[in-house]
């Protein structure tokens, strides 16, 4: 909302400095984003006399000009057709950057030279107008700046509104917050509006379908206008705040709309039929054509301002086409009315038509003030146009505005706050704001709020008004007396929170960087993937194809986390991420499951790339051993059982992750082919981890101690050859089911494929012979290991 | 003295000076141990030394076991000096050998996201002041994210929030505020919640990504008042900026809350002087001194009508605030962008 600050002073006497203003009023709740100089862009123009003008003797289309600047008299070339001799002009000077950013050099124009430019109004942002140069008043003084000269608005504040604050979205709304704050009186514009006879009500009948969706709509007419420019005063001050002057008519519901904050609309009289205005809804599938040309197609949801026989308006969102006011238009229907602010809003979002007209409706308009803006605006439209407005206003306002009442409860108002005020502090805040306090029960007031403080809708929002005027900021801060019961009280380790920082800190821990991606990817990421397309969580509305779905596996994150690193030129990515996957359930009441994942990438070297560490690509056994260190190291489960996944959608191999019978998750290597989009050159191996079944089963998990051993162990290695397709988990399981007695641990030490062998490998054992309560003998262990052996070898088809 | 202890006595002495004669021969620690065994060894001159000791007359056998122990002594002295020696000239030539400038074998670092680590300490914060933490679904439904948080259709309060939409009636949250309803729905007063999460808004530029990270913080209970959350936030941004940061309460607006307040604090990188030390306006706070930290207020009672509470008995306060800015002023990491691009060289940098 930009408040031009000369402007608001119209309406209150304040002194300072428009900073000062902002920073006061921010602390009000009206927050100040910037104060700026509307006329910057020509700051540096200044007004000319043209002390004497000749034809060009090359050109005829050329005049050579000598234009006094003040502190010297520049030799100009114009082109403009309508300069002349005696004229006070704007001029840039050499040197001055114009607001389109063209810097204005000395130029030689068929052998003359000029020094300098005479500005059109369109050239300075002042209007269209392109005809010829821009004839500046005589009274203005040679050497002037421009912006001094016109007496230019120089200070305007922009501020953030929120929602809330419907009545400050008009300079009188600020009028009112200034002269709260600093407590000056507020002064109205005179209301000199002169009735030519007539009736205006017996001309048009006003008549409105729904009370509750258009309280009040009524009209003057103004007859006989001419229209064209509107005063420069009146122009000025709209370009102050980047409003373009249109016409005298349009200039003034727009002066009005931001002055007073009540949007108008002027339809010419004479394209309205029937004599009569009716505001109904539109019948659903209907069309209109706006007056910017576009046709619409409506709903009954739209409210219309029709005619005798037409629709002529889009209720505060756009007037028609067909009622339109134009150059030749003689006679002014000026509307000025008050719709309910959700309907105005659904349509104007719908049809995306977001206008400051509809703003101001959306958020609610002072139907109190309306009569006013009403006259207001017929009075500046009859002056500016030399029309007359007819006598009488048609009206009609089914729904009249009534003050609300609330009560107000100090002592409560003060403990919500923590504030401790005198009741008169209170009353002479409300009065302030022009509401009617009775206080005759000290202890419960009736407080009836005005028509342009629509914000005040409960007793709660009287004591925002206290708690704001008063100074939110000087609200003492003590600490909460809480009471809070301390018994069930969640531990932050047993939320899921808690959860999910352990999986983190172990990610770290284990030499991962966690990274945190997008919860929506493309479908075409979730297609690479060869992810089923049902089930998946779209997103109606995306700001682009590649954020249209949520994620439904944790590794279109993830690899594209990697496909990032890659074109960084980061070839040793180790990534880890803890984030949920989402799929459609219909049974939810968010329609949604969404299920937390823990994801592990690894790609490239295994150890940083840098001396002494060996060269080597991480493989399989690296995204198992980060599973294993999770799973045992990290949890203390026992260690998994992984198997074999025939086919899974982006693994290949694949496979699957069980402690016991619950699946865990499913770690592997991406299908080459799905690399290949990720620009990776390396095999990329990848763990997906349910982390909610983990968190189930860690909550289950007891941590028992178990006693060091007393005695000392024995150890023997054994040698297994064996075919390839003999996996590892195999001898261990063969030599578990022997259930030798002793036998503590066995651990892999060595696999060795021997020179020249395709299809066999070498598998070397330790076994840890240990007895609990003595110290084993050779012979002992000897006989044990023996038997291990030969039932080793009965069970496998193995050697020794 | 008689002649068996004297050539006795004078084998014994030439033994010593032979094997001082050594000194220097041996050029390692094997050679060394050759020269003990060859002195000292079972079957070692000394050995041999001692076998003619047992021939003497008994009354000689005193004074000559006290000269051979004391040779014995002497030998095996020396030996163990020479051995000093050799190995603290083999730790000096291995030493020479060392050097320290080598580069080490580091074991891979791991690191935490700085949105992790900066909600870490947020929350601990909070937990601190006594908030239990709380989760929600991050695909809400309308009335969740909206209509229970006093935001109905048609409220032009929708537009403070650009929200994604899975349909008409589900969305991605667009605050972590539908916990509070949650929260309250399950217990009843008094409760003290925080509810750290993603969010997501259909907003994409320099200072927007469509999904960031919020944690939102509850307090419900008989008498809560605004001086109450005053004390609560003034004390934790002071334990997260550092005691000296100062606090200041602007009036705003949030549908879920009234009153509403937006909280700044005093800039962290200017200490809300507005300047750099160099004069130059400071980037972070544009010269105002001040940051937008958070939003905050006490719940309104049309919320707590929605979860049954009854406003007349109860009051609350809520506050929400961006993990992103927070890590950013932290960390001084200027663009958004970086935290969801995952570089990794971006990431080893927070541990």
């Amino acid at each position: 909302m930009l408040v031009s600050f000369n402007w608001l002073r119209e309406f209150v006497p304040f002194e300072g400095e428009a900073q000062e203003l902002g920073d006061r009023l921010t602390m009000l709740g009206l927050e100040l984003d910037s104060i700026e100089d509307p006329f910057e862009s020509v700051q540096d123009i200044v007004v000319g006399h043209v002390v004497e003008c000749e034809k060009h003797p090359e050109a005829e289309k050329l005049s050579v000009c000598k234009v006094d600047v003040g502190s010297e008299v520049l030799e100009i070339v114009c082109g403009a057709p309508n300069v002349g001799k005696g004229q006070k002009v704007p001029v840039a000077k050499v040197g001055v950057t114009m607001p389109d950013g063209l810097k204005i050099k000395k130029a030689k124009l068929r052998g003359v030279k000029s020094f300098g430019m005479i500005c059109s109004e369109r050239e300075l942002g002042f209007s269209e107008d392109h005809d010829g140069i821009w004839v500046l008043p005589e009274n203005l003084s040679v050497g002037d700046k421009l912006v001094d000269a016109l007496n230019l608005e120089r200070t305007v504040l922009d501020f953030d509104i929120t929602p809330n604050r419907a009545d400050a979205l008009s300079i009188l709304g600020f009028a009112r917050e200034t002269a709260l704050a600093f407590d000056l009186p507020l002064t109205m514009p005179e209301l000199n509006l002169v009735e030519a006879g007539g009736d205006a009500a017996s001309e048009v009948k006003i008549v409105i379908d729904d009370a509750e969706l258009c309280p009040l709509y009524q009209s003057r007419i103004i007859r006989d206008v001419a229209t064209g420019k509107a005063p420069d005063w009146m122009r000025y001050k709209l370009l102050a705040l980047g409003q373009r002057p249109i016409s005298n008519i349009v200039d003034v519901t727009n002066y009005i709309m931001f002055e007073l904050g009540q949007p108008l609309h002027s339809f010419d009289l004479d394209l309205i039929e029937g004599g009569m205005i009716r505001v109904a809804s539109a019948e659903d599938g209907m069309k209109f054509t706006t007056l910017d040309n576009m046709e619409r197609t409506l709903t009954a949801k739209d409210l219309l301002i029709w005619d005798g026989k037409k629709p002529v308006g889009l209720a505060g969102v756009m007037g028609g086409v067909n009622s339109e006011m134009h150059a030749g238009s003689r006679n002014v229907l000026l509307e000025a009315a008050v719709f309910r602010p959700g309907t105005i809003r659904k349509t104007a979002r719908r049809l995306a038509l977001p206008s400051d007209a509809s703003y101001r409706f959306e958020r609610g308009v002072d139907q109190v003030m309306n009569t006013f803006a009403l006259n207001r605006a017929a009075q500046l439209m009859a002056e500016t146009s030399g029309g007359s407005v007819v006598s009488g206003i048609a009206k009609a306002e089914p729904k009249p505005w009534r003050d609300r009442t609330h009560r107000y409860r100090h002592a409560r108002c003060m403990k919500l706050l923590g504030l401790d005020l005198e009741p008169a502090f209170a009353k002479r805040v409300f009065e302030l704001e022009g509401c009617k306090v009775d206080d005759s029960d000290p202890a419960d007031w009736k407080v009836a709020t005005p028509s342009y403080k629509l914000d005040l809708e409960r007793e709660v929002d009287l004591y925002e008004e206290v708690g704001r005027v008063y100074g939110l900021d000087r609200i003492p801060a003590v600490l909460p007396h809480v009471s809070k019961s301390l018994e069930g009280g969640a531990v932050t380790a047993d939320t899921e929170y808690g959860f999910v920082r352990s999986l983190k800190r172990w990610g770290m821990g284990a030499g991962l960087n966690e990274a945190i991606n997008y919860s929506f990817v493309g479908d075409d990421d979730l297609d690479r993937l060869n992810l089923p397309g049902e089930g998946r969580v779209r997103i109606a509305n995306p700001l682009s194809e590649d954020q249209n779905v949520m994620r439904t596996d944790i590794a279109a994150g993830l690899l594209n986390t990697l496909k990032h690193n890659l074109a960084q030129g980061n070839n040793h990515v180790r990534v880890f991420e803890v984030a949920k996957k989402f799929i459609e359930d219909r049974d939810s009441d968010t329609e949604t499951r969404e299920q937390l994942r823990l994801g592990v990438l690894l790609y490239g070297s295994r150890h940083a790339a840098e001396w002494p560490w060996p060269q080597e690509d991480v493989d399989y056994l690296d995204i198992k051993g980060h599973v294993e260190h999770l799973l045992e190291g990290h949890f203390k489960f026992c260690a998994p059982e992984c198997v074999m996944v025939e086919e899974h959608p982006y693994l290949s191999p694949c496979v699957e992750v069980k402690l016991g019978d619950e699946r865990v998750g499913v770690m592997g290597q991406v299908k080459s082919d799905i690399a290949d989009f990720y620009h990776a050159r390396k095999d990329v191996w990848l763990a997906d981890m349910d982390a909610e079944k983990l968190w189930e089963m860690d909550r289950g998990h007891r941590v028992t101690f178990c006693c060091l051993p007393k005695f000392p162990p024995s150890r023997r290695d054994i040698t297994v050859i064996g075919s390839l397709a003999i996996h590892a988990q195999q001898v261990y399981d063969a030599i578990a089911e022997i259930k030798s007695p002793l036998l503590e641990s066995v651990e892999m030490v060595a696999e060795y494929v021997p020179e020249g062998v395709e299809d066999e490998r070498n598998l070397s054992f330790r076994l840890t012979y240990r007895h609990a309560s003595k110290t084993l003998k050779d012979k002992e262990v000897d006989k044990q290991h023996k038997r291990v052996v030969d039932e080793l070898l009965k069970k496998l088809p193995i050697r020794i | 003295m008689s002649d068996e202890l004297k050539t006795f006595l004078e084998g014994l002495d030439s033994l010593a000076r032979e094997c001082e004669a050594c000194k220097g021969q041996a050029a390692s620690l094997k050679e060394l141990e050759e020269i003990r065994v060859e002195y000292l060894g079972r079957k070692g001159k000394l050995a041999q030394n001692m076998q003619t000791l047992a021939k003497l007359p008994n009354e000689l056998k005193p004074e000559a076991g006290r000269k051979a122990n004391e040779v014995k002594q002497a030998i095996t002295a020396m030996i163990d000096a020479w051995q000093d020696e050799l190995n603290k000239a083999a730790a000096a030539a291995s030493l020479s050998r060392f050097d320290p400038s080598m580069p080490g074998r580091k074991p891979g670092v791991g690191s935490l996201h700085p949105v992790t680590l900066a909600m870490d300490e947020i929350c601990e914060v909070l937990v601190g002041l006594g908030f239990e933490h709380a989760t929600g679904p991050e695909v809400e439904n309308d009335w969740h994210n909206f209509e229970a948080l006093n935001i109905p259709q048609e409220h032009p309060a929708r537009d403070m929030q650009d929200t994604l939409y899975v349909s008409e009636n589900i969305v991605l949250r667009t605050h972590t505020s539908p916990v509070q309803i949650r929260s309250m729905l399950n217990k009843k007063p008094p409760l003290a919640v925080i509810a750290p999460g993603k969010v997501y808004r259909r907003d994409s530029d320099l200072t927007h990504t469509p999904m960031f990270h919020q944690i939102e913080g509850l307090l419900v209970d008989r008498e809560v008042s605004m001086g109450d959350l005053r004390g609560t936030l003034t004390a934790f941004v002071r334990q997260l900026f550092g005691q000296k940061t100062d606090v200041r309460f602007r009036p705003s607006f949030f549908p879920f809350t009234e009153p509403s307040a937006e909280v700044d604090i005093s800039c962290v990188m200017c200490g809300g002087e507005g300047k750099n030390q160099d004069g130059s306006t400071c980037r972070v706070c544009k010269g105002t001194g001040w940051v937008e930290i958070l939003g905050c207020g006490m719940v309104d009672p049309n919320v707590f009508k929605s979860v049954g509470y009854d406003p007349e008995l109860y009051t609350g306060f809520a506050f929400g605030l961006g993990v992103e800015r927070v890590a950013m002023l932290k960390y001084g990491i200027g663009d958004l962008r970086m935290f969801f691009e995952n570089d990794v060289r971006f990431l080893e940098q927070f541990a």
